[in-house]
């Protein structure tokens, strides 16, 4: 087992904190937006450099992706990756509040990830006694080919990440993304810390 | 003390900082803000910022800030979506064509016992990345342009025309489209290069391009193929058609006349023409095709245009 590997203790703890985290969220989300915001049971496991383009590539029928960073205290750091499929885009403005000529659809898809996932990271950072800061979200690719060629030609300065995902449901708008958090291989090590801290506060 | 240098500091800063309340009424802003809107405190400080800014979109405006106090997090509108929110001048009127500032603008929530009261706005003046970007673009448009097109003549260039004939015929064929191909090539093109010398080739080359490329509807796609050899795919269209279109470029070609340091020179040229046929099952089959028209073009005579059909026939 590779030492960035969660033991099972930690495993649970970190998705105990996340589920946790996904009920305020989702609750926060459902009054801002005005609907029902479901998100799935996320799933937990590490990846290595070479596996991320696989492992994303069954989401990568994604119309467009939006990346955004995040850090906080503790070391704790990491990139959201926001995955659009390209049949759910049309009623982003309406479910947004936002009259349909008011946006670009880039614009609508950088907004409301940057809702989404700063909303779940704030609740998250708040379990655990921290604070998270933001980049601005940027659009990696609206464009299948593209976001997979991105992807690809790229050769990361990193072997292993955490990977993190969340599905968001708004049924009222038959809308569904899928929030990736991948978190590095330095920072892995940090957020074992803030778990192993918590489980003996138990 | 630490208040006096933190005013010190955000005065200096090269970021604009604005402070609005909840019901949207400027509180505080930097240097920045007051030097780049060359507007002066008293006119802004307590006022509106709908006011102090009427450019802004404000139901926009009204929406995004209302993420910010109910979520409590912070938001963000760069300049790729919006190229600037405000009206502001920037740090490159001379160097760049830019008229406002380019924007990345952050909203930041401030809380006060667990509420937002005040909403922090960042700006920050991306003028320099907006027009580095643009430029950029602009030469990766041009560098696309130049891969297709063959620099001498303007036509597309060989490997473009073929990418395009690939996929003409695979399209044709999947949705039983007709599609026809002309093959051209000038004629004694050689002799004309050692009687004019390669200046005076070069320059019928160009010529005949431009009177082809006149002669072409929307959707014909004009290649030059080799040397003196060009071809033009033209979709949807059946022997007819192209035996028409043909023998228009013929005509005209053998009409126009070439100034060329003072000598006039005249050139004609052979066409071979072909259409899709449901034996051709590769995009290469119709090229050999319309070749051999073309040599039964220059074998009976040169300038004159012949048919596929024709050759099938004989």
């Amino acid at each position: 087992m590779s030492t960035f590997e969660l033991n099972e203790d930690q495993q649970d703890c970190l998705q105990e904190l996340i589920n946790v985290a996904m009920g305020q969220a989702s609750d926060q989300l459902a009054r801002y937006l005005d609907t029902f915001v479901y998100l799935k049971v996320p799933s937990i496991e590490p990846v290595n450099s070479e596996q991320l383009f696989e492992t994303l590539n069954q989401d990568l029928k994604a119309a467009a992706v939006v990346s955004q960073g995040f850090f906080g205290y503790e070391g704790i750091r990491g990139e959201a990756l926001l995955m659009y499929q390209p049949q759910d885009s049309h009623r982003l403005a309406d479910l947004l509040g936002y009259e349909a000529g008011e946006m670009t659809f880039d614009e609508q898809i950088i907004d409301l990830s940057s809702i989404l996932t700063t909303t779940f990271l704030n609740v998250f950072a708040s379990q655990i006694d921290n604070q998270m800061s933001y980049s601005a979200p940027r659009l990696l690719s609206a464009n299948n080919a593209k976001v997979s060629e991105h992807l690809n030609q790229q050769s990361f300065n990193w072997d292993l990440a955490l990977k993190v995902k969340i599905s968001y449901q708004v049924t009222d708008y038959s809308f569904n993304c899928d929030m990736v958090l991948l978190i590095p291989e330095e920072a892995i090590n940090n957020i074992k810390a803030v778990i192993d801290r918590i489980l003996e506060d138990f | 003390m630490l208040d006096e240098l933190c005013i010190n500091i955000s005065n200096r800063l090269n970021t604009g900082i604005l402070i609005v309340d909840r019901h949207y009424n400027i509180i505080m802003w930097n240097r920045f803000l007051e030097v780049h809107a060359n507007k002066s405190d008293n006119k802004v400080i307590g006022k509106s910022i709908f006011t102090v800014f009427p450019e802004l979109p404000k139901k926009w405006f009204e929406r995004k800030l209302s993420s910010v106090v109910q979520l409590k997090t912070q938001s963000f509108c760069g300049w790729e979506q919006r190229h600037h929110l405000f009206e502001l001048s920037h740090s490159r009127p001379i160097t760049t064509d830019s008229h406002f500032m380019a924007q990345n603008c952050t909203f930041l929530p401030v809380e006060v016992e667990g509420e937002v009261e005040r909403i922090c706005i960042l700006i920050e003046d991306v003028t320099d990345v907006c027009h580095y970007q643009s430029q950029l673009n602009k030469a990766l448009q041009e560098l696309a342009l130049s891969n297709r097109i063959d620099g001498l003549t303007q036509a597309f260039n060989r490997k473009h025309w073929e990418e395009c004939l690939a996929k003409e015929f695979s399209r044709a064929r999947r949705y039983k489209h007709d599609l026809a191909l002309l093959m051209l090539d000038l004629d004694h093109f050689k002799l004309l290069n050692d009687t004019f010398g390669h200046q005076g080739g070069d320059l019928v080359l160009i010529e005949t391009a431009k009177k082809i490329d006149k002669l072409l509807r929307m959707g014909d796609l004009f290649g030059r193929y080799g040397g003196e050899e060009f071809a033009v795919i033209l979709p949807n269209t059946d022997l007819e058609g192209a035996e028409e279109v043909a023998e228009r470029i013929r005509q005209s070609i053998a009409k126009n006349t070439i100034d060329y340091n003072q000598k006039i020179i005249s050139v004609t040229a052979s066409i071979g023409v072909a259409i899709i046929d449901s034996n051709d099952t590769r995009y290469e089959d119709l090229i050999s095709n319309a070749d051999l028209a073309l040599y039964q073009a220059k074998a009976a005579g040169r300038n004159r245009v012949c048919l596929a059909k024709e050759v099938a026939t004989i």
